[in-house]
């Protein structure tokens, strides 16, 4: 025989208790009497007083021990191995994103779906087991399945929501594993899925899964929300001299709504604004703001909403630093006019490139094969090292058939009506991406290699109407902000909740300290003579600090997700292309009684010894 | 003033008892009862020869004639029968609702009043001896007659019960000073720590015919409290620590059934009558009918 719950034995310390309870001495009453010869006659015949001698004969204590004992064992609930059915499983997925940290419910979305999902844990049927799935931006198994509803119940108190965003395709796939069996030539659901979110997901569509057997707890009962969306720091397009800060400010209800944003620098104000918000819009606020060090932008709405992890956002904004060209030609004067006009650029003309050309941030080949390739950010207009393409093909005219529109090198250009009159065609590369497509091949190849960043023409500039168009110059400034060293740092000091952050030191370290912004300082250690670090416990948005024996570095982490700031509860989750899953708002479940039971029982017994006693008073 | 004893309807009908002497009286003052003795009296005895100085009055004429000599005749002459009455006055007596000591000095009165109404000479032996009251214990050392009826009972009212009994010692005091033997009375819880045997004993030996009362309060023969209790004796101070419970009640009884029967029996082998009374039963009830049963009077 064997016991699931076997800490309730510990109650068997009522035993004893009991048993002290008959044997304490209680305080005496003081009586006067004619003589004592009879109570002496009658003790030495009864013998009432002697040790012990009072439990002798008591049936009253024998029964309540033996009831007492009897309830012990109920609540150590024992069994006795043998054949059963096999057990249904129920996977238990919480979505923990930044949306079920919203306060419409008490205190939060988050805590009430926890409170849910322990009644649901109570509702396990014997037999039944139970698995828990926290689903963020990364889905984590809080619980494999089991049926001991003790390690449910610590691993669903375990579970903490973050400040990212969620991938629920992920936690569902994940669940549908397990819910699945294969029997025969079939698959069999042999279990239920039961999701606790308020359905702020985009994912869902991407999901393939048919007949999942899906349960959707709708957690949340409005949308009362404002959040920061979108997040930028950069150059005064119309004084560089000036930093203009990009906000983008989400009104996902459907009403307008006044609120104020705050701009700080340093945990100093700069400048508060106040803003409408269309309804189901996202309102662009510009900030200009003039910074004489590096230091930490933050952005906070000051109204009152369900959602504060999305009413503030920081950046930490680094001083553009003057940019350090090298163009190697042999005469190109739109090449060499478009690099002189890029903001913070300094240039340098040669013919030829040497060893001692090491101290330059970006260097443009232009046609040239150098004798050995600089250890810098690449601008390469037709040459390539053997190594970086697999295979090169050349084209006459080729037709540009696309571009890439979203990538930083492409901003406001258009490749409209530029004709090239010979290009390479390479292969793409695997840490390559095509910028510019022509019919079959990459003609334009932006990536990073070896730690450097690399932008590659496949065809000459002169050999094309380029030139004379408005997108090459700004194209060229596109590619010198893109390949600067400085501004590539800058933008991986920011990242999203949820996702990792890369940094990339100019010096070896070994160990490095994290100080979130909320919590205590994190000690990591590294590879030796390594230049890189990988740190993932970003789940809250705020400031983070790096330091590297005397290098501080801080890195920002923010939500900035529409779909999140969109707090309204979903009644529906789509799934897959045509299908949906409609909000269950009750389940009913069985709960066992026999906790009460016991407890009864032992009320029970408890006033039988107060009885007894009482009637001896 | 103290309530009376008795009222005078039971004190009526006390006057037509009398008390019951298995053995003939010694007392050497005339009166109703019976002696071995010879002396003036109308039953005839025996006869003696004549010796000069007798009486010429009591000479036998008629013998004379038919013997031709002188003889004296001899008659029963009827003597006093003498009562001693042990009164316990220790404090355990006052226990009791009603009081032990009110039903003792009850059957005292009763029977020293069935006493003095049969010119009977009653004696009134309370203990420990009352320090206060010298006067009503001088007044009821010895009284004679029906005229002291009132004040023997007047006296009797004013004793109170005080101090530790000393059973054994009083016992044995009262049987030392006693100059005549005759029918003694005991009226007492018999609870004395120091127990009963010795002072009964010495009653026995000076040849008393002894009556034992046995007075027990309600509350000794049928406790009404329970629980954790600290009983403390009123005459001596002893401590008894018990725990009773309601369940244990017939066991008491048992016990006290045991003590009262051991005493009985300790009575009963040394020809001693014995009979054990509650302070709560009827006076009239006790007087009538059960002390007839123990033949103390009829």
């Amino acid at each position: 025989m064997s016991f699931l719950a076997p800490i309730a034995f510990a109650f068997a310390a009522a035993l004893p208790v009991v048993v002290v309870f008959y044997l304490l001495k209680r305080r005496r009453l003081t009586r006067l009497t004619s003589s004592t010869v009879l109570w002496q006659r009658f003790l030495a015949e009864n013998q009432a007083n002697a040790p012990f001698q009072k439990l002798r004969k008591n049936w009253l204590l024998a029964l309540q021990l033996i009831a007492l004992a009897l309830v012990v064992l109920g609540l150590a609930r024992p069994y006795f191995t043998g054949s059963a059915s096999p057990s249904r499983l129920r996977v238990l997925v919480l979505d923990a994103s930044a949306s079920m940290q919203s306060t419409d419910e008490t205190p939060t979305r988050f805590a009430k779906a926890k409170r849910e999902a322990l009644s649901w844990i109570d509702g396990l049927r014997d037999g039944e087991q139970g698995m828990i799935l926290l689903a963020g931006a990364v889905t984590e198994v809080k619980q494999s399945p089991t049926s001991n509803k003790t390690a449910l119940r610590r691993a669903l108190e375990s579970c903490e929501p973050s400040d990212g965003p969620t991938r629920l395709a992920e936690a569902l796939q994940t669940a549908g594993a397990f819910t699945f069996e294969k029997r025969g030539e079939e698959m069999a659901v042999s279990g239920e899925i039961h999701l606790f979110s308020d359905g702020a997901a985009t994912d869902l569509g991407e999901l393939a899964s048919k007949n999942l057997p899906l349960i959707y707890h709708r957690i949340g009962n409005r949308g009362n929300n404002l959040g920061i969306v979108s997040l930028d720091v950069r150059a005064n397009p119309e004084n560089p001299a000036e930093r203009a800060l990009f906000v983008g400010v989400s009104n996902p209800t459907t009403n307008i709504v006044s609120t104020q944003l705050e701009l700080r620098f340093n945990d100093q104000v700069l400048e508060i604004k106040a803003i409408t918000a269309p309804a189901t819009n996202t309102l662009p606020v510009v900030f200009i703001s003039k910074q004489e060090i590096d230091g930490l932008f933050t952005v906070k709405l000051l109204g009152q909403d369900d959602l504060a992890a999305d009413d503030q956002a920081s950046v930490y904004s680094i001083l553009p630093q003057p940019v350090n060209i090298l163009l190697v030609t042999r005469g190109n004067r739109f090449l060499e006019k478009g690099l002189r006009g890029a903001a913070h650029a300094r240039l340098t003309v040669r013919d030829s490139v040497t060893e001692t050309d090491d101290q330059f941030d970006l260097v443009v080949l232009d046609d040239i094969l150098p004798r050995a390739w600089p250890k810098a950010n690449l601008l390469a207009i037709r040459v390539a090292p053997t190594n970086w393409f697999e295979q090169m093909d050349s084209a006459k005219a080729p037709a540009i058939v696309d571009w890439h529109h979203t990538h930083p090198l492409m901003r406001y250009v258009s490749f409209d009506n530029v004709d090239v009159a010979e290009s390479l065609l390479p292969k793409l590369p695997p840490w390559g991406l095509s910028v510019v497509q022509s019919q079959q091949r990459p003609m334009i190849v932006a990536g990073e290699r070896d730690r450097h960043r690399i932008v590659w023409l496949g065809f000459d500039p002169l050999q094309s109407n380029w030139p004379l168009r408005v997108s090459f110059p700004i194209f060229l400034a596109n590619a010198v902000e893109w390949l600067n060293p400085s501004l590539s740092r800058s933008s991986e000091l920011m990242v999203r909740a949820g996702e990792p952050l890369r940094w990339r030191s100019r010096q070896p370290v070994s160990e490095a300290v994290i100080t979130p912004p909320k919590g205590k300082a994190i000690h990591l250690s590294l590879a030796p003579n390594s230049q890189e670090l990988l740190y993932g416990a970003t789940q809250h948005q705020g400031p983070y600090q790096i330091r590297t024996g005397t290098n501080l570095v801080t890195f920002c982490v923010n939500l900035l997700d529409a779909e999140e700031t969109r707090t309204m509860p979903q009644e529906t989750l789509p799934i897959g292309k045509y299908a949906g899953v409609a909000s269950n708002v009750t389940q009913v479940a069985g709960k066992e009684l026999w906790r009460w039971l016991a407890a009864f029982a032992l009320g029970v017994v408890l006033f039988e010894w107060w009885f007894f006693h009482k009637r001896t008073a | 003033m103290e309530q009376p004893l008795l009222d005078a309807k039971l004190l009526r009908r006390l006057e037509q008892f009398q008390l019951l002497a298995a053995r003939r009286t010694k007392s050497g003052t005339k009166g109703e009862r019976r002696s071995r003795a010879r002396g003036q009296s109308v039953e005839f005895a025996d006869f003696r020869n004549y010796v000069p100085g007798d009486d010429l009055r009591y000479l036998d004429w008629n013998l004379f004639g038919r013997l031709d000599r002188l003889f004296l005749k001899l008659y029963e002459e009827e003597r006093e029968l003498p009562i001693r009455i042990f009164l316990d006055s220790s404090e355990s007596m006052s226990f009791g609702d009603p009081a032990k000591f009110t039903l003792a000095r009850q059957i005292a009165a009763a029977i020293g009043y069935v006493a003095l109404c049969g010119f009977d000479r009653v004696s009134v032996v309370p203990f420990p001896e009352p320090t206060g009251n010298a006067a009503a214990r001088g007044a009821l050392r010895s009284v004679r007659g029906r005229k002291s009826g009132l004040s023997y009972l007047t006296h009797l009212a004013s004793l109170q019960a005080k101090g530790p009994a000393a059973f054994n010692d009083a016992l044995r005091r009262g049987a030392l000073e006693a100059r005549q033997t005759g029918v003694a009375v005991v009226l007492s819880d018999f609870l004395d720590p120091a127990g009963y045997a010795a002072g009964l004993n010495a009653l026995v030996g000076r040849g008393f015919q002894i009556h034992a009362l046995q007075i027990l309060s309600p509350e000794e023969l049928a406790p009404t409290q329970f629980g954790d209790l600290r009983w403390v004796d009123c005459e001596t101070g002893g401590i008894q620590e018990v725990t009773f419970g309601k369940f244990r009640l017939k066991a008491y009884q048992r016990t006290v059934q045991n003590y009262v029967q051991t005493l009985k029996e300790f009575c009963q082998s040394r020809g001693i009558a014995f009979y054990s009374i509650s302070s709560a039963a009827p006076l009239e009830q006790v007087l009538l009918k059960q002390l007839r049963e123990t033949a103390l009077w009829g």
